[in-house]
């Protein structure tokens, strides 16, 4: 069998699992954590003030990455619970239902910073812009899924009504991105862009990437560590998570 | 720095939010391995404490 399958069908195995997640976790959060503290050196530090903005576009630094990764998280939600109700691979509704709390982590940030910076830029703390709004629709729509997946006792079918949710779900994430375009906005447009030019300074680029590729190796730490929970409570009373909590005694 | 409040507030709330995503899982990690324990004990138990053949139970 081909290393790369027979890894893969390892993987599903809960105690592999467990071990796996256990062992990448930290390095994953580690990482990521030394990423974003360069990232956040260099845009409260090094990164020049913005000849309109001041200093308070620093706050984008932490507003940016962290809306991305709000959409990012809830479409890789919607394919792992996609998976999960198609072939109904455990591991799978296992990842699905611990992106939920990582997501909506990041979403609050999102709505918070940029509440924050709105205050002194737009002269208020809210406005219900469509940029706004839906992203406070996908915040409640992180919370409606965390709440559907503890409120049904078998965790199989919780997880299975759940991710329905975040299936159909996913709709909102282009109306998320592209609200900007469609209606009149508060919100400005596109600024910064992986594939074409930017309309951001390139001396104000470093510490955005820095602070992008930090909160996705954050990511993966919080997914695995949040899996591994869930993963021992669901085996909770096997012999191996028995044996996991006496070695750790 | 201009608007500093407004700068710390927005990364005061960026910390905060990662340290609770970082506490939670291990906190309900040590929680679970906790539970495991405590019932590999109480079975333990249970099985020491059962009459063995030829025994009058109390």
């Amino acid at each position: 069998m081909n290393p790369v399958v027979r890894w893969f069908h390892q993987l599903g195995s809960p105690p592999y699992f467990d071990r796996f997640a256990a062992r990448w976790a930290p390095w994953a959060y580690g990482t990521g954590l030394l990423v974003m503290a360069w990232g956040i050196w260099q845009g409260l530090f090094v990164a020049p003030a913005d000849y309109q903005q001041g200093d308070s576009f620093r706050i984008l630094y932490v507003h940016v990455p962290s809306a991305w990764m709000s959409l990012a998280v809830f479409g890789l939600m919607a394919v792992y619970a996609a998976i999960a109700l198609v072939w109904r691979i455990k591991l799978c509704e296992i990842l699905a239902m611990a992106c939920a709390p990582i997501g909506a982590g990041f979403t609050l940030i999102t709505l918070a910073t940029g509440s924050i910076w709105g205050k002194p830029m737009w002269g208020t703390w809210w406005d219900w812009d469509p940029r706004l709004t839906t992203e406070l629709v996908l915040l409640f729509l992180y919370l409606g899924i965390i709440g559907l997946y503890h409120a049904i006792d078998d965790r199989r079918a919780a997880a299975r009504a759940a991710g329905l949710l975040a299936v159909v779900g996913v709709v909102l994430l282009p109306v998320i991105r592209y609200s900007v375009d469609w209606w009149n906005s508060l919100h400005q447009g596109q600024t910064i862009s992986l594939l074409g030019e930017s309309k951001m300074d390139p001396s104000m680029l470093p510490a955005l990437w820095a602070m992008v590729i930090g909160t996705h190796l954050w990511f993966a730490g919080s997914l695995l560590a949040r899996a591994r929970a869930d993963n021992l409570w669901r085996e909770s009373g096997k012999d191996w998570v028995r044996r996991l909590g006496e070695a750790r005694q | 720095m201009s608007y500093q409040n407004y700068v710390i507030a927005a990364y005061l709330v960026f910390a905060a939010v990662l340290l609770w995503d970082y506490v939670a899982p291990r906190i309900r990690i040590r929680q679970l391995l906790r539970g495991a324990r405590l019932l590999a004990a109480r079975r333990a138990a249970a099985s020491s404490s059962e009459p063995r053949a030829g025994q009058l139970p109390r």
